[in-house]
Order: structure tokens, then C-alpha cells, then sequence
């Protein structure tokens, strides 16, 4: 039985990774692990077998590399299957065990060890806790939203906070304050409920107070200034193992969501104060969040790639919103506009795995430098017009000119038909487009999806929906605040 | 042959078939020659033979009953279970017919009955003083057997039977009159219907605790808990041929030789176990168990045994008269009374005492009666605190008492009503103030917006931050690296869990269903309490072997060193956010979590201090099997025992409250854990009477799969409230804001 310090100091090409993720993800890590000369392990449902990740994984992974699984949920499963492949790491991509804190300790905790290419287990769990991880920017003096930093269990204690963020709201000029009571316990959307009025505050408390003790087993709640017009604004970090000199590559700006608030364009830089004016100091509040994002880091040791989500307000006050302890969708775009001592081609992912593994990062924040735009188009099958209602069916033709400025990640075979399974997500494609400034971005972009083909049709014999024009006409606000 | 020797010659033949029923294949000699030579004398008397019939029928009777006083002599204990069981055995109706002068059946007719195994009569004892006649009153409670008749269900009591014993038992209470019990049965039929078995003979002894009327109780067939039930009396009387027992000897058998549903115990393993458990009456004499043996014809009592019935009667009119005596009037004169009682040639029928009691004699009869039980089978646990300690502890008690009375009952009254007087003067001096103050506080006021601003986005203070370390003991099963599969997961589709999650973080609760997975007792002492609060009490008291049971201790021992605790009852003093209480915790991992002598010497001690120091008392169950069925008497005996100390308790002003955990079945739930009038579950635990093998082996029903789940125990209202486990400490903290107890000391 190894420890895993010795799995850190094992060389790269004896390691071997478990691409522990599905579609889009799953083929970007495999090619990582291609370019690094690392063996890879993928696994497949049922459901997903006509899945490119699967025909990826069959035409480039050598022995043991690819097992089908009941269920991506199950981790069981997947440590089964990394025993038998004789995988030393899992690489958990985003979505399922991806932040998930007990998945990345029973990976490094169990009887065979392996190294979960990700922060430590322990700094997931730190930041993975939205109290936690306000406190602790609090305590360095990075801004968070105003509100309380710890769960509130008095009913009095509470509605004297709620009258006092309305105050302070009336204070800075907001015309309609709004309070967000929310249950410290909770997450993903759940236990939250807006205020408008003081009067109603106490039993929309009570309800949210009963709803965390049901649900959460803890009654305490959270208040806080509810925002809500600002823009979604990230910070890139990435460290290795060491901890102790993350560095950052760039801001994104992912304001253009859906109605559900899922990101559909992702911009690097996060502002661009040559191109459009703004009403604050745009310059200014990128390098405070950048500097923000990376005092945390080093307080906390962080030790892989990460992402700081910031709120910045129509005042440029920029509040931390939470942080991301896993790759992102987006990693591509910032990569795009990023070099690393004056060369291009950088892959995030492939830093992330290398370091993972204990290499050490090995340039510091000097090497890294930045030139122009990049625009990432999230292609989902949905319709925009129906509240982005998911569709569902078989796509029949999807080809797009191949241009040199233009980068395009896709799981969707371009040869032969494709089923989109129903039981995920129906993203379909990231298109990455560069461009020297943001004017000659927004032309590609607009230049791309005209000339992108997508058909299909469902069991009903109607013709596929997918998000191509609401892409293009928003493609005009990109960075406008 | 006339009428008349026929019947002497069926008679005779009864006897015989009673013989050989009793004795199961033993003595064979003895009960051939008494068959060859009815067979003889009935051949002869058929051929017209005979000369005179009635000369040589004599002598047939007299050899009947010297073979039958010889036998006498041989018979074991399994030979007396048999005797109890016999159809041809005296019944309560017999009883009611012989003993007392005249009777109404009440609560139901033979078959036309709630539950005709309870037979429920109001009869009157006609005694005659000089040439005044007094006829007195008394409530017979007692199970029916009916020889044999199946609607009597064998005197096996449904919970509703029980309920119907409970209310009479007030009526009595009501009316005055004193309670003769007769027991007659096996053991309680175990449904758990609405009520329970366990939840009604549980309200039932709670009950017989405190009765303020003479119960006389006398036992032919005592089964355990059915026999728990009605037998909580002043005085216990017992016949020489019954058995009082813990079990029966098959159920006994059953338990030693670890037999499987369907199997069955070999008759030496059932002999075995009925003679080692003691359950003869001569045992349970000697254990002090009951006071008294009523002597019954060679072979037992039947039907025709007038002068058995006439005896009985001076003895239950002695054993009332001498609780009578005992809770009223001078001790001098008492002494008297007594002692002129106990005369052997007196015939009670022609004295006089009134049964009447004045109030204070009810309290002098009620403690009387309390103290008796709680002096039980304190010899029969092995009590190894030093000499010096258990008399400095006893000192102390006795040193404390005083101290205590004044503290709670004089200076705490009195502080209550100085301290609300000083708030009230108090808010008088606020109002004034702030009319005074009010111009310069609104100037005041101004900087506070900027600490207003600061509180919104600075770090606040948050002393009670104990979400990290939210388990102060873990599972040691958490090291293991393997993954359990959830009892639940065929119907849920629970996820396999992962041990180090499961028992560390998870608390052992699966994380999708909410199954509880069994943790250990430490897990519950360290996590629910205060850190550092705990202080055990009485560790000392050891369970034994009181019987010696042939090979338990061995068995014992082992459970010793295999938990390194001394008894199945853990009994500690503790605190939940500052708030001192005493709990009294049965373990399920010492044997168990069975009951006998040292646990229930424990719990008694337990209820006992929270009482004198005014703590909230807590029964944490995290399992218990039962009594301990091998300390026989001396374990069931703690179920009215136990229950007296709760009482007592309870009316004292404490807050009595029971959480199970796990299983929990058979006697401790039916007595001493089921009074509590706040009684919790926690998920996944089970609560009942019997188990699902002992139901299917005693009723022939199959019960319905979670036949015992404890949200079936909430349902017919056994429980209050089911918890989660994560939750204990908080629910029990809420529990102790909000329920219970006039007299606590936090109050």
C-alpha cells in the first residue's frame, strides 16, 4: 500500500488517470492526458454508448481503457473500476463528483490510494461551505455581500439583520431592496426566498427556518443583501500541489445566462475598458478581483485549478459570490487568450492533471501574459423562446467551417446521426472564437454561427431547437454592462 | 353398579389420566398398578362380584391417594408446569364459585367478552362477628382458563384484556374495595394491536404502583409479563403447585439451545431449564418473592378439592386483614393484630376487620407497598463498591436530604417571588428612564449607522462554531475501508455507503433513505451529551449469575470482557448545553441489553438520585432483549420493581422521559420503559412485546413484515416522536425546555 506522497513523486508516464466524467469533459481530459503521455481509463453508461467520449476512448485509449458503468453517480462503481484498470488517479471533470468533498477523500483515504486530480479534499470541504468561505474572506478583507457571515438561529436576532440590510440598502440609493433569507445549510438553489417588504420578513423566516430543519437537520439561516443587477464576473487560478504560488490566468465575464441563470456566452478578459466605457473604474475593479481571488488562494494553500465567482454591482462593488474548487466548462476560453513564456496552445486542463499529480507548476505569474478576445458559445439543443426548454431528438447534420481562430469541443460525431440521450444535460458543443480585440471577436462569433449547420428531428418529426439565434443576437451585449 | 360407585370410579379415572398427563411417561410402575387394579375392580364390579362395593372402593381410594402423596414427593418443577396447564386444574371460576359467597361477573360473559381470557367479578365475603353478619366487598381480577375451553385462549391476555383489568383496578380504587388477582397465565398474548401488549401491561403495573386500595395477588401460573400485569399486590400468595418464571421452560429451552424458527427442544433441554430457572413456589419463597405458600392436595388442586378451596379463602381474608392492620393504627396495636391473625386454629370467617382505609392510611399503604418492591433482589446483584463508600454514600444521602428540602421546596419558592417582584420594580425604572432620556438618545443614535454598515460586511463574532467537529467520538468502524450495502436499498435505491462516511460523518445514518445503521453505546454518550459532562455512577454493581445457571458464568464473564463494563446498565450523570440530568442507559452490546438484578438495581439507584437532587431523568434504550431470563425471578421481578422507582419519581415532580434505540422488547418496555408518559423512538428502531419468531411460535399468526417498526409504535401511541439520531441532543435539550416536571431543579 503506497502513500500518497509516493504517488506524487512517481514520474508522470506511470501514472494512469480515470477519466471519471462523460461527453464534452471526458474527451478534453483524455487528450490532456495524450499530450502529457499519461494512460487514461474512461467509463460509459448504457445510455451514453454512442457518446464521442466512447469512440474517443475506444480509438486512442490503450488496455483497460474503457468500462461500462451503471450509473456516473455511483462511486462504488468507479473506484471498482479504477482497481481493475489500475488507475493511480481519478480526474472527476465538473458536474458529478467534482466538488464533491467525500469522493476526493475516499479516493485519497481508501485502502489503495490514488490522487484526485483536484484541490485536496479539505480545502473543497473549506470552500465548498458558503459560510466558511465568507468568513473567510471576510477575515481577509475581501468584500462579500452584505448580510450575515454566520447562520442565525433567534427569530429577533434575525429580523433585526433583515431591517438592517434594508437600511443599508436605502443607504446606497437602491430603489427596491430585496433580502435574501436562505438556508446556511443548504445549496444549489434551495431554501432561498427573496423579502421585499420587513413586514413579511418573519414568516418567510419561519418557513425557511422549518424547511432547513427538515431538509438540512439545521435550523440556522442566512441573511444577505439580495443583488440583482450586477455582472457575473470569474477569476482563473491555478496552483500546484506546493500551495504556496498560485497564479491567475485572467477574468472571465459570464453575464449572458439563461433564464435559469446557466451561462450560455463566457468572454475573456471580464471587462474591456479601451473597447466600451463604463460608469466605474473597470481596469481597476479587475485587478482588485484578481488580487482578491489570490490572497485567498494563498491563505488557504489552495493547491490546483480554480475559479473565484464574483458579483460586481452597476457601482463596481465587487462581492464574492463563492468559489469553484474544480475545471469549468469556460477553462477553454481564458486559455485561449493566454500565453505562457510567449507561447500559445495553452491547456488548462493538461496544467491541472500535470500538477495534480505533484509536478511543480514551474513559471510563475510573470511567464503568463494575454492578447485579445475570447468568445466561448455553449451549443445546446433547447429552446430559448420556451423558457430554454431542453429538446430532445436526433441530430441529423452539424458541420461548421474550420477557421484558424476558431477552437471547437464536441462529444456530437460530425459523420453519422446522433441521439442525444436524454438523461444529461443536452449541451452539445463549445465553440471558441478569438480575436485580436473585442470588435473582431464579435465579428467572427457572428460569422461562425452563420455559417454553422445543426438539423435534426425528434420522435414527432420536429425540427430540432437549439440556442444558435439567441446566441447571435446577444452576441451584441457581450461586455456591455 | 349403582350410580354412585360409577361416578367414584370416573372420578378415579380422572385421577389416573391426571396422573399419568402430570407426569409425562414418568413413574410408570406406580400409575400401571393403580390402572390394573381399577381395571380389576371394574371388571369385577361389572360381573356383579363385588359384595360390597363401597368397603372395597375405599380401598381402591386410599391406594389412590397413598400412591398419589408418593408421588408427590418426585414431582419436579417441569412435572408442576404440567400440573398448572392441566385442563383439569382449578380455574378462577372454580374459585369465585368455592371461595366467596357470591359473585357478578363483570366486563363480559364467558364468550360474550372483550377478552374472556381476563375475568373481571365484584364478590362479597360474608363474615360473621358475634351475631352480626358483615359482608364485604372485593374486585377479583385474574385470568381465566376455563379448563381448557379455546375461547379462553389458555389465560393468555390480549393488550385489550389487560386495559379492561386496568379499569376495574380503578373502579376498586374508586369504590374502596380491596383487589384480589388471581394469575392464570402462561404469559400475555404478544399482539401489538391498539394497545400493545407491551404499552398495556406497562400502564398496568404503573398503575398497581400506586393503588390506593389492599391488592392481594395469588398465583397459580406465573408467566412473566402477563403475570406483571394483575401481580403487583401488598401481598403475594402463591400455590405449592404453580410456577412463577421469567419464561417458560420451552421458551427457556428455545433461548439456551439457540434454536431456529420451527425447531423444537428436546425434553431434557426443557426439564433442564425448568428446574434451573426456580420457579417453584418453595423458590420464589425463598427469594422472598411472595409471602406465602398455600398448601394444595398431592398432585395439585382440582375442582373437588373442597377443603383446598376452603383454605384459600382464610388465606386471602388473612393476607387483606394483615394489609389492613399494617397500614392503620398505632404500631403497638398493629403488632397485636397481626400476631393474633397468624393463629393457626383461628377461623378468619368468624372475626371482623373493617377494610375500610382513611386517607393516610392509602399513603401509609401505598409507601408500604413501594418500599417492599424496591427492597427486592438487591441481594442478587453482586454489589462491589467497597464497605466504606456504600456507607459514605448513604450518609451522604442522608446528610443531603435536609439540605435539599430547604434549597428546592423553601428557598426556591421563595426566590421565584422575590425575583419577579425586583422585575417588576425594575421595568417600572426602564419606562421612567426612557421618557427621561429620549431627546439626548436620539442624537445618540446617529454613529450607530456606520457600526450598522460595518456588522453587514465585516466579520462577525460566532463563539458556538461546532460544525467542524460536529462528532466528538466516531465509530471505530470508520477505519475499514469497505462499503455497506442499506437494508433499504432493494426499495429505495440507496447508493452503497462507504463505512469511513457512514460511520464517521454520517453518524451511521444512510444518507439517502435515512436507515439508521446500529452504533455503539459510546456513540451516544459522547456525541449527545456535553463533552466532558459525563460522570458514571454505581459502575461497581455487577451482574451476576444469582441462580447459578448452569454455565452463564461463563457466559457472564465473557460479556464483561468483551464490552469492559460491568452490567448491561450504564448509569451516569450528564449535561446537555449546562442542563445536569441522570440517564440510565441499556446497552444492547451486554448480552443484549437484557435485564436483570444489577441493571435493575441501577436504574432504581438512578431514579432515586434524580429524584433527591431534582434532575431530569433520561432511559436511554440504546437495546434491550428483555429480563435476563437466567436470573429467572430475580430478573422479572424487576419490572414492577423498576416501575415503583419510576412512579415515585414521576410523582415527585421530575421529568421521566425514554428514548429507544434499536430493538427493544419484552419486559423492560412492558414495565419500567413504557410508563413514561414521554417515551421517543429513534428511526430504524424497533419496539414491541414478543418478536416476530415468538408471536408466530405462541399465536401461529404471521405478522406482517415491520410489524415493529417504531412509526407503528407512534401510531397507536406508544411513542410520542421519532427522531432522527443526528438530532438527539437537540431534540432532548428541546424536550427539557418544554415538557414535563414541576419540581427540577432548573425550573
Amino acid at each position: 500500500m503506497s502513500t500518497l506522497q509516493d504517488l506524487y513523486k512517481l514520474p508522470l508516464n506511470q501514472h494512469k488517470v480515470l477519466v471519471a466524467n462523460r461527453g464534452e469533459i471526458a474527451i478534453r481530459i483524455m487528450r490532456a492526458c495524450a499530450k502529457l503521455g499519461l494512460p487514461f481509463c474512461a467509463i460509459y453508461t448504457a445510455e451514453d454508448a454512442a457518446s464521442g467520449h466512447v469512440r474517443h476512448a475506444r480509438e486512442h485509449g490503450g488496455e483497460k481503457s474503457l468500462y461500462r458503468v451503471s450509473s456516473y453517480h455511483d462511486a462504488n462503481e468507479l473506484m471498482a473500476v479504477a482497481d481493475v484498470a489500475e488507475c493511480t488517479a481519478v480526474h472527476p471533470g465538473y458536474g458529478f463528483f467534482a466538488e464533491d468533498f467525500r469522493f476526493a477523500r475516499r479516493v485519497t483515504k481508501r485502502d489503495r490510494k490514488m490522487i484526485f486530480i483536484g484541490p485536496s479534499w479539505k480545502i473543497i470541504r473549506e470552500l465548498g461551505d458558503k459560510i466558511n468561505t465568507k468568513r473567510l474572506a471576510r477575515s481577509l478583507g475581501v468584500p462579500t455581500v452584505p448580510g450575515s457571515d454566520r447562520p442565525i438561529y433567534d427569530e429577533v436576532e434575525a429580523e433585526r439583520i433583515a431591517r438592517s440590510v434594508f437600511e443599508f440598502q436605502e443607504q446606497q440609493g437602491i430603489k427596491r431592496p430585496l433580502v435574501l433569507v436562505k438556508a446556511s445549510a443548504g445549496g444549489g438553489g434551495m431554501g432561498i426566498e427573496e423579502v421585499y417588504d420587513i413586514d413579511m420578513f418573519r414568516s418567510v423566516y419561519r418557513r425557511i427556518r422549518n424547511y432547513a430543519l427538515r431538509q438540512f437537520k439545521d435550523e440556522g439561516v442566512l441573511i444577505e443583501q439580495r443583488i440583482t443587477d450586477f455582472n457575473h464576473l470569474e477569476v482563473q487560478i491555478v496552483s500546484d500541489r506546493s500551495g504556496q504560488h498560485p497564479v491567475h490566468f485572467g477574468t472571465r465575464n459570464c453575464s449572458i445566462q439563461s433564464t435559469g441563470l446557466q451561462k450560455r456566452i463566457e468572454v475573456a478578459p471580464g471587462f474591456a475598458p479601451h473597447n466600451i466605457s463604463y460608469s466605474f473604474n473597470a481596469e481597476k475593479v479587475l485587478v482588485d478581483i484578481v488580487h482578491y481571488s489570490l490572497t485567498m488562494a494563498r491563505k488557504v494553500g489552495y493547491d490546483n485549478v480554480g475559479t473565484w465567482e464574483w458579483i460586481v454591482t452597476r457601482n463596481g462593488d465587487p462581492f464574492l459570490m463563492e468559489v469553484n474548487t474544480r475545471i469549468q466548462v469556460e477553462n477553454g476560453v481564458s486559455a485561449r487568450i493566454s500565453t505562457v513564456n510567449n507561447e500559445g496552445g495553452v491547456d488548462l486542463i493538461a496544467e491541472q492533471i500535470r500538477t495534480g499529480l505533484g509536478q511543480p507548476l514551474g513559471y510563475g505569474q510573470e511567464a503568463i501574459a494575454f492578447d485579445g478576445v475570447g468568445i466561448e458559445y455553449r451549443l445546446i439543443a433547447e429552446d430559448p423562446d420556451n423558457r430554454f426548454t431542453p429538446w430532445v431528438g436526433r441530430i441529423e447534420r452539424f458541420s461548421w467551417q474550420d477557421q484558424p481562430w476558431l477552437t471547437m469541443l464536441t462529444h456530437v460525431p460530425t459523420d453519422e446521426p446522433y441521439e442525444i440521450p436524454t438523461e444529461f444535460d443536452p449541451n452539445l458543443a463549445l465553440a471558441i472564437v478569438w480575436g485580436k480585440d473585442l470588435d473582431e471577436a464579435k465579428a467572427r462569433g457572428r460569422e461562425f454561427l452563420d455559417g454553422l449547420v445543426l438539423e435534426g428531428h425528434n420522435a414527432a418529426g420536429d425540427s430540432l431547437k437549439s440556442n444558435v439565434n439567441f446566441l447571435r443576437a446577444n452576441t451584441e451585449r457581450i461586455l456591455r454592462f | 353398579m349403582d350410580n354412585n360407585i360409577e361416578k367414584r370410579l370416573q372420578s378415579l379415572k380422572d385421577r389416573l389420566s391426571y396422573a399419568r398427563d402430570i407426569f409425562a411417561g414418568k413413574h410408570d410402575d406406580s400409575l400401571s398398578m393403580l390402572e390394573e387394579k381399577l381395571a380389576e375392580f371394574n371388571a369385577r364390579a361389572s360381573m356383579g362380584e363385588i359384595q360390597d362395593p363401597y368397603t372395597d372402593i375405599v380401598t381402591l381410594e386410599d391406594l389412590f391417594s397413598y400412591v398419589e402423596s408418593r408421588l408427590e414427593g418426585l414431582i419436579t418443577p417441569m412435572d408442576k408446569v404440567r400440573i398448572v396447564r392441566h385442563p383439569q386444574r382449578i380455574c378462577l371460576r372454580d374459585i369465585l364459585e368455592n371461595v366467596y359467597d357470591n359473585f357478578t361477573e363483570v366486563g363480559g360473559q364467558d364468550e360474550h367478552s372483550l377478552d374472556p381470557s381476563m375475568l373481571i367479578a365484584r364478590a362479597v365475603i360474608t363474615r360473621r362477628h358475634g351475631k352480626k353478619t358483615h359482608t364485604q366487598s372485593v374486585m377479583i381480577i385474574g385470568q381465566e382458563k376455563g379448563h381448557g375451553a379455546e375461547f379462553r385462549n389458555g389465560g393468555s391476555v390480549k393488550p385489550w384484556g389487560n386495559a379492561k383489568a386496568q379499569q376495574y383496578m380503578r373502579v376498586a380504587e374508586t369504590e374502596g374495595i380491596p383487589i384480589h388477582a388471581y394469575i392464570f397465565t402462561p404469559g400475555s398474548y404478544p399482539v401489538e394491536d391498539y394497545p400493545g401488549a407491551a404499552q398495556q401491561i406497562a400502564r398496568n403495573i404503573y398503575c398497581m404502583a400506586g393503588l390506593r386500595v389492599p391488592v392481594i395477588a395469588v398465583i397459580s401460573e406465573g408467566g412473566s409479563g402477563g403475570a406483571e400485569a394483575i401481580g403487583l399486590a401488598d401481598k403475594r400468595l402463591m400455590l405449592s403447585h404453580g410456577y412463577y418464571s421469567v419464561i417458560s421452560p420451552e421458551g427457556a429451552a428455545a433461548i439456551e439451545g439457540h434454536l431456529k424458527a420451527g425447531e423444537r427442544a428436546t425434553p431434557e433441554l426443557i426439564e433442564h431449564c425448568a428446574e434451573h430457572l426456580h420457579i417453584t413456589a418453595q423458590d420464589n419463597l425463598r427469594f422472598g418473592y411472595i409471602d406465602r405458600i398455600i398448601q394444595e392436595p398431592p398432585l395439585g388442586a382440582r375442582p373437588n378439592h373442597f377443603e383446598f378451596f376452603r383454605q384459600l379463602r382464610q388465606e386471602v381474608i388473612r393476607a387483606t386483614d394483615e394489609v389492613v392492620i399494617q397500614s392503620r393504627g398505632l404500631p403497638g396495636f398493629r403488632k397485636l393484630a397481626l400476631s393474633r391473625l397468624r393463629r393457626p386454629d383461628i377461623n378468619l370467617d368468624e372475626t371482623y376487620l373493617r377494610w375500610g382505609l382513611s386517607s393516610s392510611n392509602k399513603d401509609r399503604l401505598v409507601e408500604r407497598r413501594q418500599q417492599k418492591y424496591l427492597h427486592f433482589a438487591r441481594e442478587a446483584a453482586l454489589d462491589k463498591r467497597p464497605f466504606l463508600t456504600k456507607n459514605a454514600a448513604a450518609l451522604r444521602d442522608w446528610l443531603s436530604k435536609p439540605w435539599v428540602h430547604l434549597k428546592y421546596d423553601f428557598y426556591r419558592k421563595h426566590q421565584r417571588r422575590i425575583k419577579s417582584m425586583v422585575e417588576e420594580v425594575g421595568s417600572e425604572i426602564d419606562l421612567i428612564k426612557s421618557r427621561l432620556f429620549s431627546p439626548w438618545r436620539k442624537i445618540a443614535r446617529l454613529p450607530a449607522k456606520k457600526t450598522q454598515a460595518a456588522e453587514l460586511t465585516s466579520l462577525s463574532n460566532w463563539v458556538d462554531d461546532q460544525r467542524r467537529s460536529k462528532w466528538n467520538y466516531l465509530s471505530p468502524r470508520y477505519k475499514i475501508d469497505r462499503t455497506l450495502t442499506c437494508p433499504n436499498s432493494a426499495t429505495y435505491g440507496c447508493l452503497d455507503l462507504w463505512g469511513p462516511d457512514l460511520f464517521a460523518e454520517f453518524a451511521g445514518v444512510c444518507s439517502h433513505c435515512g436507515y439508521h445503521f446500529p452504533m455503539e453505546p459510546e456513540w451516544y454518550v459522547k456525541n449527545v451529551f456535553d463533552v466532558d459532562s459525563v460522570f458514571e455512577f454505581n459502575a461497581e454493581i455487577e451482574a451476576g449469575n444469582p441462580l447459578e445457571f448452569p454455565g452463564f458464568d461463563e457466559r457472564i464473564a465473557q460479556a464483561k470482557a468483551k464490552t469492559g463494563v460491568k452490567s448491561g446498565c450504564m448509569t451516569f450523570e450528564a449535561r446537555i448545553d449546562g442542563i445536569k440530568m441522570v440517564v440510565a442507559m441499556l446497552m444492547g452490546t451486554f448480552r443484549g441489553g437484557s435485564v436483570g438484578a444489577a441493571e435493575g438495581y441501577k436504574f432504581v439507584e438512578a431514579a432515586e438520585r434524580a429524584a433527591k437532587k431534582r434532575y431530569p431523568f433520561l432511559a436511554y434504550v440504546h437495546g434491550t432483549a428483555g429480563i435476563r431470563i437466567q436470573e429467572g425471578t430475580h430478573g422479572v421481578i424487576q419490572m414492577p420493581r423498576c416501575t415503583v422507582a419510576v412512579r415515585r419519581y414521576i410523582q415527585a415532580g421530575g421529568l421521566y422521559m425514554v428514548l429507544y434505540d434499536t430493538n427493544s422488547f419484552a419486559g423492560p418496555v412492558a414495565s419500567f420503559l413504557g410508563c413514561s408518559p414521554y417515551q421517543f423512538a429513534v428511526r430504524s428502531s424497533n419496539i414491541g412485546f414478543a418478536g416476530p419468531g415468538v408471536i408466530k411460535e405462541t399465536t401461529g399468526m404471521d405478522i406482517p413484515p415491520k410489524y415493529h417498526r417504531s412509526y407503528r409504535a407512534l401510531s397507536r401511541g406508544h411513542i410520542q416522536a421519532i427522531w432522527d439520531r443526528r438530532q438527539i441532543r437537540a431534540n432532548l435539550k428541546q424536550a427539557l425546555l418544554t415538557i414535563g416536571g414541576r419540581n427540577l431543579y432548573y425550573r
